[in-house]
C-alpha cells in the first residue's frame, strides 16, 4: 500500500518534470525569435502609439504629459497629410496593377522554349537585387532632363524634350517607371512558375475542341492563375506601402511634394522637423490602415482561393 | 513536351513563327530591363567629360578616376566595412533565430501557434517608420545610436518573420519520418533539427540567409535614422550623393559606389540563383 503511493508518487513528479521538460524544448525554437520580435518590434508599436497620445518634450527628448487625441487631430487638420495620402495612394494604384500586368505577361514571354531560356530569367534577378536607393539615383541620371539618355532616345522618335523632374505628373511617372523597374522582375519570377505549372491536358484538350488564343486565356489561364495572381499582389501592396528610397534617392518628394509618399513625409516631419508627436500617430494611423488593408487582402486572397 | 511542341509548330507553320517573336520579345524585355545596370557601369568608367555629351557616348576611354577617388575617401571604404558587418550580422541572427522559429511552426505542436502564424504574417505589413521613430528614441536614451549592434536588430524585426516564413516552408516540405526516426534513435528534438534538419535544408537555409543579407546591404529608413557616422552604411551614402544638388550632379561618384554596391550582391544572387528562384516562388504561394 505504501509501497505503491510512493511508487505512483515518484512516477507522478518524474511525469511533471518530463511535461516540463517537454514544454521547455517545444518553446525553445521559438523562444528567441519570440523574444527579439517582442522586443524590437511589439515594444517599438507600443511606445510608437504612447507618443502619439503625448506631448513631446525636445528638452528632455521624452513623451511628457498625456494629451489625449490632440496629435491625431493636429494631423488630421494638416493638408500636407492628405496630399501624402493622395500621392500614396495614386502611387499604389499605378504601380500595382502595372507591375503585375507586365510581370505575368513578360514572364509569358519569356517562358517560350528556347536554349537561352534559363538564361534570361537568371538575368532577370539582376534589376531585383539592386539596392532600390541606387535605382533612385541611378534613374535620375538616366531621365535627367539635359543630359539623361532616355530623353535622348524619346527624341529620336520625336517626343520631348520631358522635364521629369519638374513637372508633377511626370515626376509621379518617373517614381512609378523606376518602382516598376525594381519589382516587376519579382513578379516574373513568381509568375514564371506559375504558369510552368500550370496542367498541360486541360490545354490540349482546348486546342482538341479548337478554342482560340483569346479565349483559352480568358477562360482557363486567367482563372487558373488568379490564385497566384492575389498572392504576388498581396506581397508587391507589402513591399510598396513601405516605399521609402526610391523617391528619396530619385525625387525627394519633390517638386512640390508631388511624389511625397507618406513614409517620405513621415520621415521629415520626425527627423527633420522634430515633430515626434504628429509623426508618431501619423505612422499609427498609416499601422492601423496597413493592417486593416492587409487582413482584408488576406481573406480576400483565400477566397479567391477557395473559389478558384 | 518539347517534342510535342515543334510537333505543333511543324503541323501549321503559323505557331513557329508566333514562337519567334516571342522569344524575341522575351530577350528585348530582358534587354530593356538590364539596360540602366549596364548604363551605370558604363557611367561610372566614364571621364568626367564623356558623362555630359549630347549625344551620349557609347565609346570613350575608360577610366578608374571615380573608383579611385572615392575608394580613396575614408568613409567610403568604412562605410563598405560597416555594410558588411551590418548585413552579415543581422543575416546570421534572423536566420538562427528565424529557421529554429520556422521548424517550431511548421513541426512542433504549440499552443497558439496558428495566432503567432498569423501576427507573422501581419508583422510584414508594419511599415517601418511606424519602428523607427521610437527605435532612435529609445537608442537616444541607451546611447546605442550610431553602433554596429543597433542597426543588426534593427534589421531582424523585418528579417526574422521573413525567414520564418520561408523556412515554415521548406521544413514543412520534409518528410516527417526523418526526425522522428531520429528521436526514437534517442536523439533529443534539438539534436535531430540540427543533425539530420538542418544539413537537408542547406541550400534553402543558404539562400534565406542570401537574400536575408541582401535586403539587409540595402537598407535606407533605419540606416538613416540610427547610424550617423561610426556605423554608417553604403545606401546612406549613396542617398547623399544622389540629393546633393548644391555640388552639382555627380554622377561618375554615383555610379560608382553605385556600381560596388551593387556588383557583390548580383555575384552572390547569380550563385544562387536556382534556388532563389524556387523560395521566391514558394514564398509567394505559401506564404
Amino acid at each position: 500500500m505504501t509501497m505503491a503511493a510512493e511508487r505512483s508518487a515518484r512516477h507522478s513528479r518524474s511525469r511533471t518534470w518530463t511535461r516540463l521538460g517537454d514544454f521547455a524544448s517545444r518553446w525553445s525554437f521559438m523562444a528567441p525569435a519570440a523574444i527579439i520580435l517582442g522586443a524590437l518590434l511589439a515594444y517599438p508599436i507600443f511606445y510608437t502609439i504612447e507618443i502619439s497620445f503625448s506631448r513631446f518634450d525636445l528638452m528632455t527628448f521624452s513623451a511628457v504629459e498625456w494629451v489625449g487625441w490632440e496629435n491625431y487631430a493636429h494631423v488630421l487638420d494638416d493638408y500636407r497629410f492628405w496630399a501624402s495620402m493622395k500621392v500614396t495612394l495614386i502611387y499604389l494604384a499605378l504601380a500595382l496593377p502595372i507591375q503585375i500586368a507586365l510581370g505575368f505577361g513578360i514572364a509569358f514571354l519569356i517562358n517560350a522554349e528556347w536554349r537561352g531560356r534559363a538564361v534570361v530569367r537568371a538575368l532577370f534577378i539582376i534589376p531585383m537585387v539592386v539596392a532600390p536607393v541606387v535605382a533612385g539615383g541611378v534613374f535620375r541620371m538616366i531621365l535627367d532632363p539635359l543630359w539623361g539618355i532616355m530623353n535622348y532616345l524619346l527624341g529620336l522618335v520625336g517626343i520631348g524634350p520631358l522635364d521629369w523632374f519638374g513637372d508633377p505628373n511626370l515626376a509621379m511617372a518617373a517614381i512609378v517607371i523606376i518602382d516598376t523597374w525594381r519589382w516587376t522582375p519579382f513578379v516574373v519570377l513568381i509568375a514564371t512558375a506559375a504558369l510552368l505549372a500550370l496542367p498541360k491536358d486541360v490545354f490540349e484538350a482546348a486546342d482538341i475542341d479548337g478554342a482560340n488564343w483569346w479565349s483559352k486565356l480568358w477562360s482557363i489561364t486567367l482563372p487558373l492563375l488568379v490564385p497566384i495572381i492575389a498572392a504576388t499582389f498581396v506581397v508587391r501592396w507589402l513591399g510598396a506601402v513601405k516605399m521609402f528610397d526610391i523617391a528619396l534617392a530619385a525625387t525627394y518628394g519633390g517638386p512640390g511634394g508631388a511624389t511625397n509618399v507618406i513614409n517620405l513625409f513621415i520621415y521629415e516631419e520626425a527627423f527633420r522637423s522634430l515633430r515626434f508627436a504628429e509623426s508618431a500617430a501619423m505612422a499609427v494611423i498609416i499601422l492601423v490602415l496597413t493592417m486593416i488593408l492587409t487582413g482584408l487582402f488576406l481573406v480576400g486572397t483565400r477566397r479567391l482561393e477557395d473559389h478558384y | 513536351m518539347s517534342a510535342l511542341a515543334t510537333a505543333a509548330a511543324g503541323r501549321s507553320g503559323r505557331p513557329k513563327t508566333g514562337h519567334r517573336v516571342r522569344v524575341a520579345a522575351g530577350v528585348f524585355a530582358c534587354v530593356v530591363f538590364l539596360f540602366p545596370v549596364f548604363w551605370m557601369v558604363l557611367t561610372s568608367l566614364k571621364d568626367q567629360r564623356d558623362i555630359f555629351t549630347t549625344p551620349p557616348t557609347l565609346f570613350f576611354t575608360p577610366t578608374l578616376e571615380h573608383y579611385i577617388g572615392y575608394m580613396q575617401r575614408a568613409d567610403i571604404t568604412r562605410r563598405l566595412i560597416n555594410t558588411v558587418i551590418v548585413a552579415a550580422g543581422a543575416g546570421i541572427v534572423s536566420i538562427v533565430a528565424g529557421s529554429m522559429a520556422g521548424y517550431a511552426l511548421a513541426r512542433i505542436k504549440l499552443r497558439g501557434a496558428g495566432t503567432i502564424g498569423v501576427l507573422i504574417l501581419l508583422s510584414r505589413g508594419v511599415p517601418p517608420i511606424a519602428l523607427a521613430v521610437p527605435m532612435f528614441l529609445v537608442a537616444r536614451k541607451l546611447g546605442v545610436t550610431d553602433q554596429h549592434i543597433t542597426l543588426i536588430l534593427a534589421y531582424c524585426t523585418f528579417l526574422i518573420p521573413y525567414v520564418m516564413w520561408l523556412m515554415r516552408g521548406f521544413f514543412l516540405a520534409l518528410p516527417k519520418e526523418l526526425e522522428e526516426s531520429a528521436m526514437i534513435d534517442g536523439c533529443s528534438r534539438f539534436g535531430a533539427f540540427v543533425k539530420i534538419i538542418l544539413p537537408i535544408s542547406l541550400p534553402g537555409l543558404l539562400s534565406t540567409l542570401i537574400f536575408s543579407m541582401i535586403l539587409a546591404w540595402e537598407e535606407l529608413l533605419f540606416a538613416l535614422v540610427l547610424t550617423n557616422r561610426y556605423a554608417s552604411t553604403i545606401p546612406v551614402a549613396i542617398a547623399g550623393i544622389a540629393g546633393d544638388t548644391v555640388n552639382g550632379a555627380n554622377w561618375g561618384a554615383l555610379t560608382a559606389v553605385g556600381t560596388i554596391t551593387v556588383v557583390p550582391v548580383v555575384i552572390f544572387a547569380l550563385l544562387v540563383q536556382k534556388w532563389l528562384i524556387q523560395g521566391l516562388a514558394d514564398g509567394a504561394t505559401k506564404g
